[in-house]
């Protein structure tokens, strides 16, 4: 039985194409993929996003609980301020990526992908043992509603929240009398915000920032371009670009690492030695040459070798090409500049490695 | 789109445009399933495939899908239009969405499992 969120009358009403996805019933576009993408590129969009985890973690030992779990330095971590980690395994293999909030001492919310909410909680309660924390799934109380794009924290502030939280940080705000937080993050590499509310508000917050936002140009805005979005700005998606089987040093992810954290975590002495002699595979950012689509399992190859393969891609509505991140061989002459080939239906294609973003991020205004 | 086009299941069609000679492409409903359109492979002038062969593929912003041959036939004209600009076919106003031109000399066995546009419209509504 799929899941519906607590606006799914709303997204129907709205004329959104509903699919299924990690097992809910989730909008994929409303109008057009390419129109919406460009909608938070310009202006600024709206997405329900609560079919996204909440995962309350608390208790004397909530701190060295989670130190535990991720490569992340959470003694860093302040109040009201968040920070981006991957959950690993003892191998270092990445179980899920997430956000983890500090909210107060001993008090932490984390956002968890949809499709590794159990996996998660079965890890964390697998690893809590000796510790004195509780893990609450707040998952089916909680609906999350993204604000996102150049004007949407003009939108927000026009409402009365005027000292928005600055970037990684969360606060709590009052919108239209309903109790929220609000969080300076998002997947889409622009500026905006990320809206936590429960789930009896959700609608009428929905109908009112619709309302509000259209001085603003917004729109509701589907997975579809949200998956374009974030690859624009080289964002993971867990299943795609990150599994059990990839470290954050081979997903590229290396900066997020604490490289001075003292205390052991889950999977800490290969993500150790891999941030000193690299990994079994890098992620690279490919633009395509030749005319064709490179898409996730896709086969790349370098002088007819096979040495890689394709886990996002995708066309790029802002740069007008086609791009996409591959897992490779970590091959001394494979660098930035160099040309490969995408195998797409039996043929090669030609792609160039590069920088990534693909289109630069504007989150950190 | 042209009541008189029969069309597959898998959401082709194909229209007689004189003796032997077709026009093939997709509905007007695949289409508006696909949503944005954003790439085209078209086969050369001169390839011949079989009934159910795939000719083409097309590729929206999610996905790639492929196109088959609801009947037989030698291609002898692409639209290279809609190859080079495939937003084209999400465009309502812009009416020459045909893939491809063929020359068929495809029996009634080949069209017996093909829907009229009508019968098409009720089965995928």
């Amino acid at each position: 039985m799929t899941k519906q969120t607590f606006l799914h009358d709303k997204h129907i009403a709205l004329g959104a194409r509903m699919v299924d996805f990690a097992g809910w019933e989730m909008p994929v576009q409303y109008s057009s993929i390419i129109e919406e993408h460009k909608t938070v590129r310009e202006a600024v969009g709206i997405f329900d996003v609560s079919h996204m985890g909440e995962i309350i973690v608390y208790g004397e030992d909530a701190l060295p609980f989670l130190n535990k779990l991720v490569p992340q330095d959470i003694t860093k971590l302040v109040d009201l301020k968040a920070v981006y980690c991957q959950l690993t395994n003892k191998k270092g293999g990445i179980i899920d990526d997430l956000i983890i909030y500090k909210l107060e001492e001993n008090k932490y919310l984390i956002i968890a992908n949809a499709s590794r909410i159990d996996e998660d909680l079965n890890w964390m309660v697998r690893n809590k043992i000796g510790f004195d924390v509780t893990i609450v799934n707040e998952s089916h109380n909680y609906s999350l509603l993204a604000v996102q794009g150049p004007k949407a924290c003009d939108l927000i502030k026009s409402l009365g929240l005027t000292d928005l939280p600055e970037f990684f940080k969360i606060k709590r705000g009052e919108l239209f009398n309903i109790n929220l937080w609000v969080s300076r993050t998002g997947y889409t590499g622009e500026d905006g915000v990320e809206i936590l509310v429960r789930n009896e508000f959700s609608e009428y917050l929905w109908d009112k920032l619709l309302d509000a936002g259209k001085d603003f140009g917004i729109k509701p805005i589907g997975l579809g371009a949200r998956d374009t979005l974030r690859l624009e700005a080289a964002l993971h998606l867990y299943g795609n670009d990150l599994d059990e089987d990839t470290t954050p040093v081979e997903a590229g992810l290396s900066w997020s690492v604490s490289k001075t954290k003292t205390a052991d975590y889950n999977g800490k002495s290969v993500i150790e030695d891999q941030l000193k002699n690299g990994g079994r595979k890098k992620l690279v950012g490919l633009k395509m040459l030749d005319r064709g689509i490179a898409r996730h399992g896709y086969e790349v190859y370098y002088n007819n070798e096979k040495v890689g393969i394709i886990t996002s891609g995708g066309i790029s509505p802002i740069r007008g090409d086609n791009i996409a991140l591959a897992y490779i061989k970590p091959l001394d002459n494979l660098t930035v500049g160099s040309t490969i080939q995408v195998m797409i239906r039996d043929k090669f294609h030609n792609a160039e490695i590069v920088k990534k973003p693909f289109v630069a991020k504007r989150n950190k205004a | 789109m042209n009541e008189s086009m029969l069309c597959t299941k898998t959401h082709e069609y194909v229209l007689e445009t004189s003796k032997n000679k077709y026009e093939v492409g997709i509905t007007d409903y695949a289409i508006e399933q696909l949503g944005d359109i954003v790439f085209i492979e078209l086969p050369e002038v001169g390839s011949e495939f079989a009934k159910n062969e795939v000719f083409a593929t097309i590729e929206s912003v999610k996905a790639a899908s492929e196109i088959y041959m609801p009947i037989s036939g030698k291609v002898v004209e692409i639209n290279e239009e809609i190859v080079n600009s495939p937003e084209l076919l999400n465009d309502e106003s812009y009416e020459n969405k045909w893939f491809i031109k063929i020359e068929s000399s495809a029996d009634q066995v080949e069209f017996a499992d093909l829907l009229d546009y009508s019968d098409y419209k009720e089965e995928v509504e």
